[in-house]
């Protein structure tokens, strides 16, 4: 699939102006519109401060202590910026598309890549790491204008295949984020509600600052299929034959009741949660989340 | 239950499998649909798999229940019962309501999200449904049972009473009303299931019973005819229904087919509302052949001055004319037969009669409703013997048996009489009254003193002692005893010529002066403040016949009776038959009548020889003082009695038994009879006890008696059809109610009338119509539900 295909000229127009703000804001410079908590690479003197107990002595300024006899502690604002990663699921259920048009797994990659984009474009590094049982492919945070590129070939060689296991992938992409990240998940999350959820815990636990893309097929949502079906699950090969008349309604219930319920849950642990569906356009879908995500910072 | 088209049945079960087939066998193979979401259907799976099995067996019965209803309505069920019909479509609405209820049920529970229009429509049904059905079983606890329940194809048992009284004759369209109702029997028999058995009773008075089979039956109705001597339908409804106790089926059935004149439902008893009221199960039919109104001429009942004339007397004979129906122009003719000696006779198997008459004519404008009298008088010389007439219409009417009227007059020599009376007795009163109508007079009187008495009574059809005294000798009384006992009359009035002093003269106290005078002789009563009087209390006696009509109008108390005989009767005469005719005020017999052989003393206890001045003693009466109109009347009428002038009664109505008095020594020991009834073959008729006798005077007519006694003796009497019996007039609907019971039977006036209601009572109910409601009700549920599940 070409690069081009995910970035399209009007979308990246859009994004471009707008900033992805991390939750919490962080000591250090303000580089851009991220902070770092961390000192780090390339930092700059921000100013002195009287040194109070508690203040690390190795940040006390010697030279003002020589000349004032007082204790002063340097400030310093770092210019790192934050790491972005991508985490993008992988599995069977991701491929699928009822229109035959725009795959889940091709939504998200459209959502990635503008993402990444606007992060790249912000000097932000950003990689990328996808997931099924286990964690498949990564590739790690760059801010280099290539990043993109690289990011998007890497994408556009992958095939949604395998079974989901959201709490073990999770986990491990937990365990190899060393410094605190925006992870920014792109799933259907068709797995175990209480095993995601818990992914998702201990990930915010780990400190980073978490975007749940959570993305359904319009399909998956709407449920336009009318009388006898039978159903196959393309991950267990499950099957399922109703009358699909009959049920409609309760689908869409049920589904909402999912979303309503991720929704709380993320809302109580601080994850960002952006239901979206492939009937909506996916640029429209980021610039709104985008701009509400901005009135909340 | 019955089956107009039981076919259609085996069809709509055919047709039933089509939904079931459809349902099992030839379900959409689904859509193989890749679903990464299957997790939340999965949830919901069971729940759904149930809501979905429902509707569809919802749907697949619904259906079912359709093909199943049009199949049946095509069907045309019906049952044998109202009542058992009334319980079926009970049920069927309960069924219905049930479907209703189901289908609601199914709505509320089997759909997340109600449709609000459903289950409204749904909601009214079910409302309806429950508020017919307790409507419908209220009714159908207040209901009497009325009908038996079971197959309407059962064997019945059926009374068919035909009306064939006179009144059925009347024609309309070249029919009559008889016709008409043997053709409703005739079909009647034709609709009854096979095996079934019935009774065809007409109104004769004859034991009903039950034909060997139905083919007996039509046979019974082919021959009914007019019958002049028919009993009221009530008497033989009565009959019928003690028969129909004795019936093989279960299902009993009642049809009395007439012309619902109010003569043919004359009752008096309420035993037949009484039994029909005791058996609900009977269905009882009343059908109509006769017509709301009439046109009809008739001539009334003929009134004839006298039975027997002697030469030269007048006949004079009364009737009238009525009309119902519009004015016309009317002949009514009296016709008198010339006697002809050769006549009647039967020749070709056809009865010959008289034809030539004495002839009179009369034409009178008749208006609707309105009745003229007219009268006939005929006073040419007649032989001796006997002679028929009519009086008759002249021209064809609707209903002829009332357009003629028959009549037979004899023709006699004078009847010889013997008054005898005591010393100082004047016989003028008598005589008088016996030859008031001068030489036409039924009497000749040969008067004599009683001490003068011919030897030879024989040739006196009666003798009469005015006032005996003491000269009448045990001889007289003896000879006296053998002339009655020949069958003789013999009247007595006893005055004071039987006196000695106070009391009877022992000429009057002898064995054979008690047993004529019908008892023993007592003592004088007197009463002489004239407050004594002739006082009749019953006039059945024929010697009152003229006072019948004017029965209180007669002044009897301007009659004093002063003095008169008392009689004690004596056991020792029990065995001869008496009884007392009149008596006084006091209650004291004044007449007294005995019968001796075949012969009749009448014994007065009071004379009529009393004048208002009586030499050298008081009157015992004033009977014969002033106007003495009601005495001269009763002398005549004892007068006529005694020489048994009404001997032969000539004249008579249906059914009443003719008698002829036969003397052997004028007249023929055998006859034969020619009745009416034209291709009878003429009967022996013989004498017996001095007299012919003749009971079968069914129809109206001439009854022609020929003898022989060296030439030809011709005798006979007439019949006609008593008063009110060719009365048209129509029932009331009460009354006729009050014979059946007002909701105890059915009218009907034609065919399909009489299937309808048949069809009610005996198949009960037809369903087709109630199918026909179920049958949208349930193709409106089934395409709403339908409509709402695979929206």
């Amino acid at each position: 699939m070409a690069v081009e295909k995910y970035l399209k000229p009007e979308v990246v127009n859009q994004i471009k102006r707008l900033d992805l703000r991390a939750q919490f804001v962080v000591k250090g410079f303000l580089h851009g519109l991220h902070s770092s908590p961390f000192h780090g690479f390339s930092v700059e003197f921000s100013e002195h401060r009287k040194y109070v107990a508690g203040d690390d002595p190795k940040d006390i300024d010697w030279q003002v202590y020589a000349k004032t006899d007082k204790y002063y502690v340097k400030k310093f604002e770092a210019e790192t910026n934050i790491s972005g990663y991508l985490v993008m699921d992988l599995s069977r259920s991701m491929g699928y598309t009822y229109r035959q048009e725009l795959s889940k797994f091709d939504y998200a990659i459209c959502l990635a890549a503008s993402l990444a984009y606007l992060m790249i474009s912000q000097q932000d590094p950003v990689g990328l790491i996808t997931f099924n049982e286990k964690i498949r492919a990564s590739l790690p945070p760059r801010s280099k204008r290539t990043q993109l590129g690289n990011l998007l070939t890497l994408l556009s060689k992958l095939k949604p295949e395998g079974q989901t296991d959201f709490l073990q992938s999770v986990n491990q992409i937990a365990a190899m984020l060393k410094t605190r990240s925006l992870v920014m998940i792109f799933s259907d999350l068709l797995c175990d509600d209480e095993a995601t959820m818990n992914a998702l815990y201990r990930l915010r636990h780990g400190g980073h600052d978490v975007i749940l893309f959570h993305i359904l097929d319009e399909a998956e949502v709407d449920f336009p299929f009318r009388g006898a079906c039978r159903l196959t699950d393309p991950e267990t090969g499950d099957e399922v034959k109703i009358d699909a008349d009959g049920f409609r309604n309760e689908y869409i219930e049920e589904v909402k009741k999912f979303r309503k319920k991720l929704a709380l849950e993320c809302s109580n642990s601080g994850i960002d949660y952006v239901p979206i569906d492939t009937s909506m356009q996916f640029d429209k879908a980021l610039i709104e989340y985008l701009h509400s995500r901005r009135a909340r910072f | 239950m019955v089956w107009a088209n039981a076919a259609v049945l085996g069809l709509g079960g055919a047709l039933l499998t089509l939904p079931i087939i459809l349902h099992f066998l030839m379900q959409p193979k689904p859509k193989i649909l890749e679903f990464p979401a299957l997790r939340f259907i999965q949830k919901r799976q069971f729940v759904n798999r149930s809501r979905a099995r429902l509707k569809h067996i919802v749907l697949l019965l619904l259906r079912c229940l359709l093909i199943l209803l049009m199949a049946a309505a095509m069907a045309g069920p019906s049952v044998a019962s109202r009542d058992y019909g009334q319980w079926v479509i009970f049920a069927a609405i309960c069924v219905s309501l049930l479907v209703v209820a189901l289908a609601l049920a199914t709505v509320l529970l089997a759909s997340e999200k109600r449709n609000g229009l459903l289950v409204g429509v749904l909601s009214a049904l079910l409302i309806g449904h429950v508020g017919y059905a307790a409507w419908a079983g209220i009714q159908l606890m207040n209901a009497e049972s009325t009908q038996l329940l079971g197959d309407s194809a059962a064997p019945v048992t059926a009374l068919i009473l035909v009306d064939t009284s006179c009144r059925m004759g009347y024609q309309r369209e070249n029919k009559t009303n008889l016709d008409r109702a043997k053709e409703i029997g005739r079909w009647l028999i034709e609709q009854f299931p096979a095996d079934s058995e019935a009774c065809v009773l007409s109104t004769r008075d004859d034991p009903p019973i039950f034909s060997v089979d139905l083919g007996a039956a039509r046979n019974r109705i082919d021959n009914l005819e007019v019958e002049f001597d028919s009993v009221s339908i009530p008497k033989r409804m009565a009959d019928g229904l003690k028969l129909l106790d004795e019936a093989l089926h279960e299902r009993r059935e009642i049809y009395v087919v007439s012309d619902l004149s109010a003569k043919s439902w004359e009752s008096n008893d309420s035993s037949l509302l009484n039994e029909l009221a005791a058996k609900p199960e009977y269905s009882a039919f009343v059908i109509d052949v006769g017509q709301q109104s009439t046109t009809n001429t008739a001539i009334l009942p003929l009134e004839i001055n006298r039975d027997s004339l002697v030469p030269g007397g007048e006949l004079e004979i009364r009737t009238g004319v009525a009309r119902s129906g519009s004015a016309v122009q009317r002949s009514v003719r009296f016709r008198l037969e010339r006697p002809d000696s050769s006549r009647p006779v039967l020749r070709d198997q056809k009865l010959l009669v008289p034809d030539k008459f004495h002839e009179r004519l009369k034409t009178y404008e008749m208006k609707e409703g309105a009745s003229e009298s007219l009268t006939f008088k005929f006073s040419q010389p007649l032989e001796f013997g006997t002679h028929h007439g009519t009086v008759e219409i002249v021209g064809d009417d609707s209903f002829e048996h009332d357009n003629k009227r028959f009549f037979t007059i004899e023709v006699r020599k004078p009847r010889q009489v013997l008054i005898l009376h005591g010393r100082d007795v004047t016989p003028d009163n008598l005589s008088e009254a016996m030859l008031d109508e001068g030489e036409s007079s039924l009497f000749v009187p040969t008067i004599a003193q009683q001490s003068n008495m011919p030897s030879n009574l024989e040739k006196f059809d009666a003798v009469f002692l005015l006032d005996p005294d003491a000269g009448i000798s045990n001889t007289t009384w003896t000879a006296l005893k053998k002339y009655v006992e020949t069958g003789r009359g013999l009247g007595i009035f006893l005055g004071a010529g039987a006196a000695t002093g106070s009391s009877p003269h022992p000429s009057f106290q002898s064995d054979a002066a008690q047993i004529l005078l019908t008892g023993q002789l007592k003592r004088q009563w007197r009463r002489p403040d004239s407050d004594l009087f002739l006082s009749p209390s019953n006039l059945v006696h024929p010697v009152f016949a003229p006072f019948r009509e004017t029965e209180t109008a007669v002044p009897w108390n301007q009659f004093p009776v002063f003095m008169h005989w008392s009689i004690e009767s004596d056991d020792r005469w029990d065995t001869l038959p008496t009884q007392t005719v009149l008596r006084f005020g006091n209650g004291k017999p004044a007449i007294m009548e005995r019968q001796i052989g075949d012969g009749r003393i009448l014994v007065m206890t009071t004379p009529i020889t009393e004048s208002a001045q009586m030499q050298g003693r008081e009157p015992w009466n004033a009977l014969f003082t002033g106007l003495h109109w009601p005495a001269w009347l009763l002398v005549r009428q004892m007068s006529e009695y005694l020489v048994q002038s009404h001997a032969n009664r000539v004249n008579l109505k249906i059914g009443d038994i003719a008698r002829l008095k036969n003397d052997i020594r004028n007249y023929p020991v055998d006859y034969r009879m020619f009745t009416p009834r034209t291709t009878q073959t003429p009967a022996k008729v013989g004498s017996v006890d001095g007299a012919v006798k003749y009971r079968f005077t069914s129809s109206p007519g001439h009854y022609r008696l020929k003898g022989n006694l060296n030439e030809p003796v011709l005798r006979g009497f007439s019949v006609n059809i008593p008063d009110g019996q060719t009365d048209l007039t129509r029932i009331d609907p009460a009354d006729m109610d009050a014979v059946f019971g007002a909701d105890r039977y059915q009218l009907a006036t034609d065919k399909n009338q009489i299937q309808r209601q048949q069809g009610t009572t005996r198949r009960g109910q037809e369903f087709y119509p109630v199918l026909v409601l179920m049958v949208l009700v349930v193709l409106a549920v089934e395409y709403l539900m339908s409509n709402r599940f695979y929206s």
